[in-house]
């Protein structure tokens, strides 16, 4: 039974228990993402920040020009507001994927940590 | 055919078995270990110990252990559909080889399912306990039993609470089991169907919301008017996973269909109060901020607010100031390009009166040019009554119509309701009292509909727990404190009593007329024992004799023995009624006419309601008084359904009281001629036998003989006593002077009816001359004769 149980374990650590640890890592990513609205930065780069001087403005030339200035500096200070919060969020990702990379490596080799110890300790390495 | 197969050697089993072994202890243990190998592993090595390696990578094994439990041997995921691969771990794990009924009960009553079912139904360790076998053979069936209810119920796992309810199941006598308990299966299933969901819905509040993020709003504009003047929905919504019934659910697909198609972009949710329409509103804020819910694009991250039409008024208060700010703030949501406003209530911004305003002109073009999203609520009669009154605004609008909820959908709406009470109120709701909230509600609420009806009382309930526990009979007591009458079966001592010695309670305050006072006597025993049909009133009566013969007496005795006063009595006299048009007050909304019989009846549903003189009433208010006499059921004006199911109803006709004493004075008995009396008055057509044939009980009233009046003076002696005990002083009458009192107050026309102002005359005035004359003391009793008596009625009747 015991035997039963160590095959057991080890299957479900290799198998379903790194399929949850994954589905568990992409969440929290998804989560990230989700939390700095990458998608929707990314798709509303350009767009009027706040709707400021977003809306039709009827009048002369002059006017309308000037509405159009407004808005394209709306535009440009919500594309730079944007960029600021993609590249702070991008960083973010990155840092977490890293962390999520050296989880999986660790989960990996967990079952096998006990016989590299042992290896260290017969080969008397020490610092 | 399903497999009951129940392999103990399954590697399941074993999971399981291991499973439960790792009690908390355990795993804490666990993890100390694993920290202690690590650190000191670590320590060794930094000190130049090679050994320090081993060490620390042993902690790998506690730790793997460790998040095995959590992934997988906690919950061991179902694997085949026999009874080992069915079988919630937590109760697999706890079974030996062959485990017997008891050995099932045990494992169930200690696992969550099974103590779910402890508290919501009351099926508690012990109980099960006593109930079940302790030879493994019978083990066998109850997992027959416990397969199919699992596959009934649409369970994942055959949980503690299948697993309770299969052993309730194998009971023989199971059925009278649960009557006791004021269940049955059907209860159970739902009971299971209940813990699912609760299940489901504690997973699914671990998931996380994508709601967005921090960026989400950049594109949309400010909105400080609207935030000033409304209440951001979306902003509230996904707090916690509500659940959606059928109805709300389709309500809410409309909703996105309205809004996520062209065309108008508004929707009109038409329903009763108390159907739910604002909680689908609050529904659907919460869809469209879910970054996972597939919507069109135009729809995702938009925000629902509600404006306050209280607040508007308030801050705008000169004439046209009002319209200018909803212009500014509907202004502000067309340029946010984000929002939808909610109307609730929508009437109060379509109507002058207190606390609305008549804001049609604004709002009209608004909804008609369809640029703004708007969605309003309002009730079916609103919704008639400014249909009526501005046809366009009607045409503008994309109507959802919102029904009430069946029993169904209203119970799982508790149950997912009840959480925040129980929360709020420290109590726990059983599902007796989810049911009995239900029936309750269904009869005594009127002003709201399914569920906003069910759950009010409900939530009333809260304040009538048992050591925290609302049962049914806490049901019963809210709305027996908060409508003043009596649903329960008679328990108490005092009231049983009072049932079984009802006539003579009556015949305290009324001579003879036994029939009369057997049968609605009969008909008050049988409702307070619980065997009376529900549909119906307790009783509905037809009293038929002369005047002055206790017909009206016996209704106020009624009123006052068992409904507790004289008050509880709903009196009309149907001589006011005479008119094909008074039908509408006899039906009237109890706000333009209090004195209606359905605003009486909503008000006071147990109590004796007398009809007087019924067969002076125009056939057609009697037309309308037969759903009532039949169904218990009597529907007003705004056409809300009056019970009158806890109502006995007495109706009283003078009709043919010529007849009856002819009738007497040949000497027959009532029983003789009832029968034909009866033919007579259809064939008269004083009655049609559609509204004869009504009442449960025709009686008719003898006339009175003399002795019986002898009896009535002492009764309306001990009257007068009962007022002169204030001032300590009582009376008595010789008996001759009685007689002479019958002699002089009798007349076969008017019945015993002048015999009281008789006495009043004689008596009372006596006694009141010699108390003014100071010849009466405190405590001495004044006795009366014949002979003043017939001094003072002479002088009166000279004078």
């Amino acid at each position: 039974m015991v035997m039963l149980l160590v095959t057991e374990l080890f299957k479900w650590w290799y198998e379903a228990g790194l399929r949850q640890r994954i589905q568990k890592i992409a969440l929290t990513l998804d989560g990230t993402i989700d939390y700095f609205s990458m998608d929707l930065l990314l798709k509303t780069l350009f767009a009027p920040f706040r709707q400021i001087s977003a809306g039709k403005v009827d009048g002369s030339l002059d006017v309308k020009f000037r509405a159009l200035i407004d808005k394209l500096t709306s535009r440009a200070i919500g594309a730079v507001v944007r960029l600021i919060l993609l590249l702070v969020g991008g960083v973010t990702i990155v840092l977490q994927i890293v962390l999520d990379l050296i989880v999986i490596i660790v989960w990996l080799a967990l079952p096998i940590l006990p016989i590299i110890g042992l290896i260290l300790w017969l080969k008397g390495v020490s610092f | 055919m399903q497999s009951t197969f129940y392999n103990t050697k399954s590697v399941r089993t074993a999971k399981a078995r291991l499973g439960v072994r790792l009690t908390s202890p355990l795993r804490l243990i666990l993890l100390l270990v694993g920290s202690l190998l690590l650190i000191g592993g670590i320590a060794l090595v930094v000190v130049h110990v090679p050994a320090g390696w081993f060490v620390a990578s042993l902690a790998a094994v506690p730790f793997m252990l460790y998040a095995w439990y959590a992934g997988d041997l906690k919950y061991p995921p179902v694997s085949t559909n026999s009874v080992d691969g069915l079988l919630s771990g937590d109760i697999l794990g706890q079974l030996g080889d062959t485990p017997t009924p008891k050995d099932l009960a045990k494992a169930a009553a200690s696992v969550r399912g099974g103590q779910f079912f402890a508290i919501r139904f009351g099926v508690t360790r012990s109980f099960l306990n006593d109930i079940t076998s302790d030879k493994p053979e019978d083990t066998e069936k109850v997992w027959q039993h416990a397969l199919t209810i699992q596959q009934k119920t649409g369970s994942v796992h055959i949980s503690g609470a299948v697993l309770t309810v299969a052993l309730l199941e194998c009971f023989p006598d199971y059925e009278s089991l649960l009557a006791h308990m004021h269940l049955d299966l059907d209860d159970l299933y739902a009971g299971v169907r209940w813990y699912e969901m609760l299940r489901l819905l504690s997973e699914k509040t671990k998931e996380p919301r994508r709601t967005g993020g921090i960026a989400r709003d950049f594109s949309f504009g400010y909105i400080p008017m609207l935030k000033r003047f409304g209440t951001n929905l979306s902003e509230q919504a996904g707090n916690l996973q509500t659940f959606e019934s059928a109805s709300h659910k389709k309500a809410v697909d409309q909703l996105l269909e309205t809004f996520g198609n062209g065309g108008r972009q508004n929707a009109a949710l038409v329903g009763e109060a108390g159907t739910g329409k604002t909680t689908i509103v609050h529904a659907f804020a919460d869809q469209i901020l879910d970054a996972k819910a597939k919507l069109p694009a135009s729809l995702k991250f938009r925000q629902v607010i509600m404006l306050d039409s209280a607040s508007l008024i308030a801050a705008a208060p000169g004439r046209g100031e009002l319209e200018g700010l909803v212009m500014q703030v509907l202004g502000e949501a067309y340029d946010a390009k984000n929002i939808i406003i909610c109307l609730d209530n929508a009437q109060l911004f379509f109507e002058e009166g207190v606390g609305s305003v008549d804001l049609t002109n604004v709002l009209l073009p608004i909804l008609e040019a369809g640029g703004l999203r708007v969605i309003l609520t309002m009730d079916e009669q609103r919704y008639l009554q400014i249909s009526q009154r501005n046809p366009a605004l009607i045409n503008a609008l994309n109507r959802i119509s919102v029904a009430p909820a069946s029993r169904d959908e209203t119970i799982a709406i508790m149950q997912n309701q009840l959480i925040f009470t129980e929360y709020q109120r420290k109590v726990t709701y059983m599902y007796q009292s989810l049911a009995e909230a239900y029936r309750l509600s269904e009869r005594y609420v009127h002003d709201l509909a399914m569920p906003g009806r069910a759950l009010k009382l409900l939530e009333s309930a809260a304040s009538y727990g048992e050591d925290g526990f609302i049962t049914g009979n806490s049901v019963q007591q809210a709305i027996e404190q908060t409508m003043n009458i009596k649903v329960g079966v008679a328990n108490d001592e005092d009231e049983r009593e009072k049932l079984l010695n009802l006539e003579d309670l009556i015949h305290e305050r009324m001579i003879n007329q036994t029939r009369a006072v057997q049968v609605v006597s009969d008909a008050l025993r049988r409702a307070r024992a619980g065997v009376r049909n529900e549909n119906r009133p307790i009783g509905t009566f037809l009293f038929l004799g002369p005047t002055g013969v206790g017909k009206t007496e016996l209704s106020k005795a009624l009123a006052d023995v068992y409904f507790g006063g004289e008050d509880r009595m709903i009196r009309l006299d149907m001589n006011e009624y005479v008119r094909p048009e008074d039908v509408s007050r006899l039906i009237a909304d109890g706000a333009d006419d209090p004195a209606s019989l359905t605003a009486q009846a909503m008000k006071q549903p147990f109590s004796v309601v007398l009809l007087d003189e019924i067969e002076k009433a125009h056939p057609q208010v009697l037309t309308t008084l037969l759903q009532l006499l039949d169904e218990g059921i009597l529907r007003d004006i705004k056409n809300r359904e009056v019970s009158f199911r806890d109502a006995i109803v007495i109706a009283t006709s003078n009709a043919g009281a010529d007849r009856i004493r002819e009738y007497i004075e040949r000497g027959m008995k009532l029983q003789e001629f009832e029968q034909q009396f009866v033919d007579e008055l259809i064939n008269s057509n004083q009655f049609r036998p559609e509204f004869l044939n009504r009442f449960d009980e025709i009686v008719i009233f003898r006339p009175l003989e003399k002795p019986e009046l002898l009896q009535v003076i002492d009764l309306i002696l001990a009257g007068i006593n009962k007022q002169l005990a204030l001032q300590k002083i009582s009376i008595h009458v010789a008996d001759d002077a009685k007689e002479l009192l019958v002699e002089k107050g009798y007349d076969p026309r008017l019945g015993a009816r002048p015999m009281r102002r008789v006495v009043q005359r004689a008596v009372e005035n006596l006694v009141a001359k010699q108390m003014l004359s100071g010849s009466v003391e405190p405590g001495s009793v004044i006795e009366i004769t014949h002979d003043q008596v017939s001094q003072l009625l002479e002088s009166e009747s000279n004078s």
